[in-house]
C-alpha cells in the first residue's frame, strides 16, 4: 500500500535475484583475496596473475577431482578493512570452501577472524608477520617465509656483506615494522649496530625528512621493506639525496626488474632478498616446473618484472589443488585436514607445512627458500 | 530553499509503522545472508546520515567532517571492548574490556563531547571556511588514528573486536554473531534516531534552527541564540553518528584509520542530498538508494564505474533536483492529487520537514 | 647543521609548487566565490597527461609539459562550462555539493582508464644531484622548482598588466559593478576557472616524474591546497604564494625533528590554529566571511 515500501520491494527484489545466483556446484571454486587497486595494487595483479596460470594449467590436466577449477577474485582494495569485506563476500555469497590471501600481513590479519568464525582455511602466500601463524588460528597454512626465516637465512649469510652499522626504512605497517623487528634482533645477535628504523605511510610520495634523518644517524647499510612502487620511489630519493649506504631489500617484493625500468641507475648495486628468481630458473629446486612457468607468463605477454611476485599465485593455487585432491572433497574441514599432509612440488621448492602456535590451534607454516640477486649495469645477477 | 512539504495526506502518519513492520518482517522471507549483511552496513550508514541531515538538511551547516564522529565512536566503542593501556604524562591508564552495550555508549558520549568541540571552535565561522575547518578536523583525526600507534594500532587496524552481548527476553545471554540479531539492532537504532529526529525538528530548538537556516540575521534580531542551539544539534548529530560508529565496529569487527576517509563522509552526502536535505524521509530513501545500488550493480559495472555513476547522479539531482527525491515525488504526487500547481505559498518554515508528506 | 641546510632546501623547493596549487585554488575562490573540490584532480589529470605524452607517446619531455597543462586548462573551461554556468546564481552549498559529485566523478574516471597501478615517468635529466656545500638537490627537482616561480611570476603578470587580468580584478572586487561597466562575466568565470585549473595540472605535470603517478594522488594535494589558501586567507594571491611556503617548512621540519608520520598531519593542525586565532588567514585584507 505505502509506496516507499513497493519502491522498497522492488529494489530488493531486483537485488536479490542477483544476490541469488550464487554456488553452482559444477566447479570447484577458490577464493582469491588480493589488492588489485590501490598502494600495492601491482604485487596484488601480479600474484592473481600467478593463480589464473595454475588454474589454466590445472583445467588443461583435467581439473580438480574432474571438475574445472574456477578462480573467483576479489580485490581487498589495499586496506584491511576491504580484505574483511572481500572474504566475507567469498565465504558468504559465493561459498568457497578455501581461499588464498591476503598480500599483506594487515590484511591477512584481518582475514583471520573470518577464517575462525565460518571454519574455511585460507593458503597466505605473501605475508610475512610472525603473527600470523603464532597467533591460535587453525585454520591459516602459510607458504611464504616469515620475517624472522627470512632473517634468520639472511643472517647465514652475513660474512659476504661487511655490515658494520645498519638503519632501516619500512613501510608503516605489520609487514614492514615485523622485518624492523627481526632483521634488528638478528644484526644485533651477530653484534652489528642498528641507528634509525624510520617509517613510511604506504601512500607516501616524499620521504626526504625521512631520508635526511637517515643521513644524520650515519651508518653503511640501509634495509628498506616496501611495495616495489614505494620502493622506486625511494631508491631515486636515495641518489638525490646522495644517501651512500648498500641498500638491501627484504620480503621478496621488490621485482628488480622493475625497478631497473623505473628506477634506472638509481637501483644500481641495490641488493635484493627474493624467494624466486626467474633469471635463472634452472637454479630453482624444480626447474622444469620453474621454467614452464617462465614461458607461460612470457608466452601471456605479462611483465617479466612481475615474476618474483607471480609466482606465489602459482603456489598457492597448486598447494589448494593437492589438498583438496588428497582430501577428495570440496568440504572446507576436510580440505584443512589434507593441507596438513601435502607435499606440492612447487617454483619456490618443496611446499609442506609445520605446525606454530599455541598445542591444538597450531597454524601450518611451510619452511621456503632464499635467493639474493643484485643489480649491476643494469642487469640482474646472482649475489650468491 | 523551502520545498513544497505538506502533511494534508492522512496515510503520513502510518507511513513510518509500514515501513518499519515491513523491514522487521524481512529477515522472515529473506534468507540470503549476504543480502542481510548489505541491508545492515546500509543502515548503519542510513543512522549516519540521518544524523548529518540533521545538521546538513535541518541547520543549514554544511558539515563535511562528519565522518569525525562516526570513527571517533567506532574506535572509542572499540577501544573500550578491547581494552587498552595509556601513558598519559606519566600516569598509567589502565582500561580493561567492557561490556560492549556500555562500550557503545562511551563511544556515542565521546562523540557527542567531539561535537560540542567541534562546535565551539568552528561556529564562530561560517561558508567555506567552515566546510573546510570540519573536513580538516576529520583528517586530523585519520592521521592520529594511524600514527598513535600503542592507542589504535595504526595501519594495522584494530582486530578482533567482540560483537554486541546482551540479556533479551526468551532468549537470555545473546552474543550477536550472526546476522539476524544484528539486523533487528541497527533496525530499531534507526528507527529510535529517526523518532529522535522527528521530534526535535518539531521542538523549539529544532524550530529555531531551521529559522536560523531560512534567514540568519532575521534570526539573531528575533534574539534566537544561534550559537547555542546549533551546538545542541551538533552535538545529538555528532553523538547519532557516534551510536553509528559504535555499530559498525561491533558489526565488522576490524576497524582501521579508513573509517575516517573523507569518502565516507560523501557517501553520507551523497544520501542525504539525492534523498532530500531537510526532510525526515530523505536520508532513508536516498541511504536505500546507495546502499542497495552498489550490489544491485556489482555484476554489471567496476566499482569505479558505480562511483562515477554516483557522482553524475549527485550533479543531475542537484542541478535539477536541487531538493532531492523525496520533496519532489510529494510535490508531484501533491499536484497530481489536486490537478494543480504546488502550493505557491511557502510553508512556515517550522512546519517543514516534520510535514513531510511520506 | 647539514641536516638542518638540507631540510630548508627541500622545503623551499616543495614550497615553489605548492605555492602554484595554492594560487590556482584561490584565485578560483577569490574570483568565482568557488570552492574547487576539483582541483586535485586537475593535478592527477595533468599528471596522466604527461605520462601519456611522454611514456605512451614518446612525446618530447617538454612538450609534454606543455600539452598536459594546455589539457588541464581546457578541462577547467570545460567543468566550468558544463557545471557551474548553469549554477550560477545558486548559493555556495550547492555549488561546493557539485564540485564535490564532480570530484567522484572525475577520480573514478581516471582510476577506470589508468587503473590503480602506479606509473612512473622518466625525466632527461641526469640522476646526480646538484651539490651545493653540504646539501644536495636533484636537477628535476631544480627544474620544477624553476618552472614553478616562472608560472607564479608569469600568473602575476596576466593579473596586473592584461586586460584579461584588469577585469578579473574588477570582477574580483566588486561582481556587479563589473558587469555594469561592460565586463563580460560569464567570459571572465571561464578564463579564471580555466587558468586554476591550468595550474593545478601543471603541478601535476611538474610533479609526476619525481613522484609516481596513480588515481587517488589528488586528495592529499586537494586537501593541502586547501591548508594553503587558507593560511593565505581566501582570494589572496601573495598570501596563497607565501602560505605554500609555509606549509612545505612546516611539513618538512615536522617529518623531519618531530615525527614523519605527522607530515601529512600540519596542513590541517594549520588550519585548524589559524581558524581558531585568525580566521581570516595570515595575510587578510579585505575578505569576506561566508
Amino acid at each position: 500500500m505505502n509506496r516507499w515500501s513497493k519502491l522498497a520491494t522492488v529494489l530488493i527484489g531486483a537485488a536479490s535475484l542477483i544476490a541469488g545466483s550464487a554456488a553452482a556446484e559444477d566447479t570447484v571454486r577458490i577464493g582469491v583475496n588480493q589488492p588489485l587497486t590501490g598502494a600495492v595494487a601491482a604485487s596484488g595483479n601480479y600474484v592473481t596473475d600467478g593463480a589464473r596460470i595454475a588454474a589454466d594449467l590445472i583445467n588443461a590436466s583435467g581439473g580438480i577431482l574432474g571438475k574445472p577449477v574456477e578462480l573467483i577474485i576479489e580485490d581487498n582494495k589495499s586496506n584491511p578493512k576491504d580484505a574483511v569485506a572481500a572474504a566475507e563476500k567469498l565465504i558468504v555469497k559465493d561459498e568457497v570452501p578455501v581461499m588464498m590471501g591476503a598480500w599483506s600481513s594487515t590484511y591477512t590479519l584481518a582475514v583471520m577472524p573470518k577464517l575462525m568464525e565460518y571454519g574455511v582455511p585460507m593458503v597466505v602466500e605473501t605475508s610475512s608477520s610472525g603473527k600470523i601463524t603464532v597467533s591460535g588460528n587453525p585454520w591459516v597454512f602459510r607458504i611464504s617465509p616469515t620475517s624472522e626465516m627470512e632473517a634468520i637465512a639472511f643472517g647465514q649469510k652475513l660474512g659476504q656483506f661487511k655490515i658494520e652499522k645498519a638503519n632501516f626504512l619500512v613501510v608503516n605497517n605489520d609487514w614492514g615494522r615485523g622485518a624492523a623487528d627481526e632483521f634488528t634482533a638478528m644484526l644485533k645477535g651477530n653484534g652489528i649496530d642498528v641507528g634509525v628504523i624510520e617509517t613510511m605511510d604506504a601512500k607516501a610520495t616524499d620521504l626526504s625528512a625521512q631520508i635526511a634523518s637517515i643521513k644524520a644517524a650515519g651508518g653503511d647499510t640501509l634495509f628498506v621493506t616496501t611495495g616495489v612502487e614505494q620502493l622506486t620511489l625511494a631508491l631515486r630519493q636515495f641518489k638525490e639525496q646522495r644517501l651512500d649506504a648498500q641498500v638491501i631489500t627484504t620480503g621478496g617484493s621488490s621485482s628488480p626488474d622493475q625497478l631497473i625500468e623505473q628506477a634506472g641507475a638509481a637501483a644500481e648495486d641495490s641488493l635484493h632478498i627474493l624467494f624466486f628468481a626467474p633469471w635463472f630458473p634452472e637454479k630453482a629446486p624444480h626447474p622444469e616446473i620453474a621454467q614452464g612457468f617462465v614461458k607461460e607468463w612470457n608466452d601471456r605477454g605479462l611483465n617479466f618484472a612481475g615474476l618474483t611476485e607471480g609466482f606465489r599465485g602459482f603456489d598457492g593455487i597448486m598447494t589448494i589443488k593437492a589438498a583438496i585432491e588428497s582430501a577428495n572433497s570440496l568440504e572446507p574441514k576436510a580440505i584443512r585436514d589434507a593441507l596438513w599432509g601435502v607435499q606440492v612440488q612447487g617454483i619456490n621448492g618443496d611446499i609442506s607445512f609445520i605446525k606454530q602456535g599455541p598445542e591444538g590451534q597450531e597454524s601450518g607454516q611451510n619452511q621456503p627458500n632464499i635467493y639474493l640477486v643484485t643489480i649491476k649495469d643494469g642487469k640482474v645477477a646472482s649475489a650468491e | 530553499m523551502t520545498s513544497p512539504g505538506t502533511n494534508r495526506l492522512a496515510m503520513g502518519r502510518f507511513a513510518p509503522f509500514a515501513v518499519l513492520a515491513f523491514f522487521a518482517l524481512l529477515p522472515f522471507w529473506m534468507t540470503d545472508q549476504y543480502f542481510l549483511h548489505v541491508l545492515i552496513i546500509t543502515g548503519i550508514f542510513i543512522i549516519a546520515a540521518i544524523s548529518l541531515n540533521l545538521l546538513l538538511g535541518y541547520t543549514g551547516q554544511l558539515s563535511l567532517g562528519h565522518v569525525a564522529f562516526f570513527g571517533i565512536g567506532s574506535y572509542a566503542s572499540a577501544l573500550m571492548s578491547i581494552g587498552f593501556d595509556l601513558n598519559v604524562f606519566g600516569w598509567m591508564l589502565v582500561v580493561t574490556p567492557k561490556p560492549v552495550w556500555f562500550c557503545i555508549l562511551c563511544g556515542i558520549f565521546v562523540a557527542g563531547l567531539a561535537g560540542w568541540l567541534i562546535g565551539k571552535v568552528s561556529f564562530k565561522i561560517r561558508g567555506a571556511y567552515f566546510v573546510i575547518v570540519t573536513i580538516s578536523f576529520a583528517e586530523v583525526m585519520r592521521l592520529v588514528a594511524l600514527n598513535w600507534i600503542d592507542l589504535t594500532e595504526g595501519p594495522m587496524a584494530l582486530n578482533n573486536i567482540p560483537p554486541l552481548t546482551l540479556w533479551l527476553p526468551f532468549a537470555g545471554e545473546t552474543t550477536f554473531w550472526s546476522k539476524v540479531p544484528n539486523y533487528f539492532l541497527v533496525l530499531s537504532i534507526a528507527a529510535i534516531c529517526f523518532e529522535i529526529v522527528r521530534r526535535i525538528v518539531v521542538s523549539r530548538v529544532g524550530r529555531a534552527v531551521i529559522a536560523l537556516r531560512e534567514n540568519e540575521p532575521l534570526a539573531m534580531s528575533v534574539g534566537i541564540d544561534v550559537t547555542r542551539y546549533l551546538l545542541i544539534i551538533t552535538v545529538i548529530s555528532a553523538a547519532m553518528a557516534g551510536a553509528a560508529g559504535g555499530l559498525y565496529s561491533h558489526y565488522v569487527r576490524i576497524i582501521d584509520p579508513d573509517v575516517f576517509l573523507f569518502i565516507f563522509t560523501v557517501t553520507m552526502v551523497i544520501m542525504v542530498v539525492v534523498g532530500g536535505k531537510g526532510t525526515l524521509w530523505g536520508p532513508i530513501v536516498g541511504g536505500l538508494l546507495f546502499g542497495i545500488m552498489p550490489e544491485a550493480l556489482r555484476e554489471f559495472a567496476a566499482p569505479e564505474v558505480q562511483w562515477i555513476i554516483y557522482g553524475v547522479a549527485m550533479i543531475i539531482v542537484l542541478i535539477f533536483l536541487p531538493q532531492g527525491i523525496v520533496p519532489a515525488v510529494g510535490s508531484w504526487l501533491q499536484s497530481r492529487r489536486h490537478g494543480s500547481e504546488p502550493p505557491a505559498t511557502p510553508e512556515p518554515p517550522g512546519a517543514k520537514g516534520a510535514a513531510d508528506p511520506s | 647543521m647539514d641536516q638542518l641546510l638540507q631540510h630548508a632546501l627541500n622545503a623551499t623547493i616543495l614550497g615553489g609548487t605548492y605555492a602554484l596549487l595554492g594560487i590556482g585554488l584561490t584565485m578560483i575562490f577569490g574570483i568565482m566565490k568557488i570552492v574547487n573540490f576539483t582541483h586535485g584532480e586537475l593535478y592527477t589529470f595533468g599528471a596522466y597527461m604527461m605520462f601519456f605524452f611522454v611514456m605512451v607517446l614518446g612525446t618530447n619531455f617538454f612538450l609534454g609539459l606543455v600539452m598536459a597543462i594546455a589539457l588541464g586548462l581546457l578541462l577547467g573551461a570545460l567543468i566550468e562550462l558544463a557545471l557551474l554556468r548553469p549554477l550560477r546564481d545558486a548559493d555556495i552549498d550547492t555549488t561546493m555539493l557539485v564540485m564535490i559529485g564532480a570530484w567522484i566523478a572525475l577520480q573514478n574516471t581516471q582510476q577506470f582508464t589508468w587503473t590503480g597501478i602506479a606509473k612512473s615517468i622518466n625525466t632527461p635529466f641526469p640522476l646526480d644531484p646538484l651539490v651545493i656545500g653540504s646539501v644536495s638537490v636533484s636537477w628535476s627537482r631544480v627544474f620544477v622548482f624553476v618552472v614553478a616561480i616562472m608560472m607564479i611570476i608569469g600568473t602575476h603578470m596576466l593579473i596586473h598588466h592584461t586586460r584579461l587580468g584588469k577585469a578579473m580584478r574588477a570582477t574580483f572586487q566588486d561582481r556587479d559593478t563589473a558587469a555594469l561597466m561592460g565586463v563580460k562575466i560569464n567570459r571572465i568565470y571561464t578564463a579564471t576557472f580555466a587558468l586554476g585549473s591550468g595550474l593545478a595540472a601543471a603541478a601535476g605535470a611538474l610533479l609526476a616524474p619525481i613522484f609516481v603517478v596513480y588515481p587517488t594522488m589528488g586528495d592529499a594535494v586537494a586537501a593541502k591546497s586547501f591548508a594553503i589558501v587558507i593560511l593565505g586567507g581566501l582570494g589572496n594571491f601573495w598570501g596563497a604564494a607565501i602560505g605554500g611556503f609555509i606549509l612545505a617548512f612546516a611539513e618538512e621540519f615536522g617529518a623531519g625533528y618531530i615525527s614523519s608520520g605527522y607530515r601529512d598531519a600540519m596542513g590541517f593542525i594549520l588550519i585548524i590554529l589559524i581558524l581558531i586565532f585568525r580566521p581570516t588567514g595570515l595575510f587578510a585584507q579585505r575578505e569576506r566571511i561566508g
